[in-house]
């Protein structure tokens, strides 16, 4: 039970690392990338909450589906951030 | 050809393709007995399919997919879902008429943990193919016409 | 000035955050079980289906996965007709 609750604080705390990484990079493909970490460790979170459904859908859309959309944006745009 | 990603993203491209839809199809036929259903497994066979243009470029993908038949199909697993609610509309709208009937998908469970009977619950494997089918396509539609539209305009 | 708005705003929404996350109900022990035991109970024996999820998705609440398809016909609907592009009888 304990090192449940260890495995849950570590997946929050790298969620919450993946999230502040993809809004502080300044290569957009990076971001893309770190944001497509997080959702996959919010997947890894309700698999661990017992949310099976949950996280088969939040890994399909969230983490491969949006970054597609996101990368084919991308190539329409600049890669880097303008300061 | 322009569009392409490197030979690293081609070839895991080229491998995990395959996996993805064998999983993502597994997920839609088991959808009433393992986790998962229709939208998840639609999805997943979703993404499995966006590899494709993502990996090869536009023009390649083009080649095997066509939007516009993936939206016609869309329609269809629409048309399908709906038709199955109605199928029971002589008791309720959604009525699961073919449950415990003893026919196609009718046969009892007993209580408790999963029998894995994979003959069973009546008209939910039929709507978890419908939706499958709908989500899949909607969502490869998306992502088609995303990176068509995008191609197309402009030049620079 | 900018900054100390965009800073106290971050402060009030994680004190608002921690604060909801503070009175959480227990893991597992739901509110209102009623409707939850019910499912479990009967779902098996109603519909035939092993998983009590699908069972309520397709069944008990199909009317609201009907409400679901309704928004993803919509959204692709949207998708389609901003990146259609002309027609060529259009050009």
């Amino acid at each position: 039970m304990i090192a449940q609750e260890i495995v849950q604080v570590i997946t929050l705390v790298l969620i919450l690392v993946g999230a502040a990484l993809a809004v502080s990079f300044k290569d957009l493909l990076a971001s893309i990338l770190a944001l497509a970490g997080a959702s996959l460790l919010v997947s890894l979170e309700f698999y661990i909450l017992q949310a099976p459904d949950v996280a088969i859908a939040e890994a399909a859309i969230g983490a491969a589906l949006t970054t597609a959309i996101y990368v084919i944006a991308l190539r329409r745009t600049r890669r880097k951030e303008k300061e | 050809m322009r569009g392409e990603m490197s030979v690293i993203v081609r070839t895991i491209a080229r491998i995990t393709y395959a996996l993805i839809l064998v999983f993502g199809f597994y997920v839609i036929l088991h959808g009433h007995l393992t986790p998962g259903g229709g939208f998840q497994g639609g999805a997943v066979v979703a993404s499995g399919f966006a590899l494709l243009p993502v990996a090869f470029g536009a023009a390649a993908a083009k080649r095997y997919l066509n939007p516009s038949l993936m939206r016609h199909l869309e329609e269809v697993g629409s048309l399908a879902f709906l038709a199955l609610g109605f199928l029971g509309i002589g008791i309720s709208f959604f009525y699961n008429v073919l449950a415990n009937s003893g026919s196609l998908f009718g046969a009892a469970v007993p209580f408790g943990p999963n029998s894995g009977i994979l003959n069973s619950a009546g008209t939910l494997p039929f709507m978890n193919w419908a939706v499958g089918l709908k989500v899949m396509t909607g969502l490869m539609t998306i992502v088609l016409v995303l990176l068509i539209g995008a191609g197309k305009e402009g030049k620079d | 000035m900018k900054k100390a708005a965009v800073f106290a705003a971050f402060v009030f929404v994680a004190a608002f955050l921690l604060f909801a996350a503070g009175r959480l109900h227990p893991f597992g022990e739901p509110s209102a079980p009623a409707m939850d035991d019910y499912f479990l109970a009967h779902s098996q024996a109603e519909t035939g289906a092993n998983n009590v999820v699908t069972a309520i998705v397709f069944d008990y609440r199909g009317f609201d996965t009907l409400g679901e398809a309704t928004v993803l016909f919509a959204a692709i609907l949207g998708v389609v007709a901003v990146f259609r592009g002309p027609r060529e009888d259009e050009r």
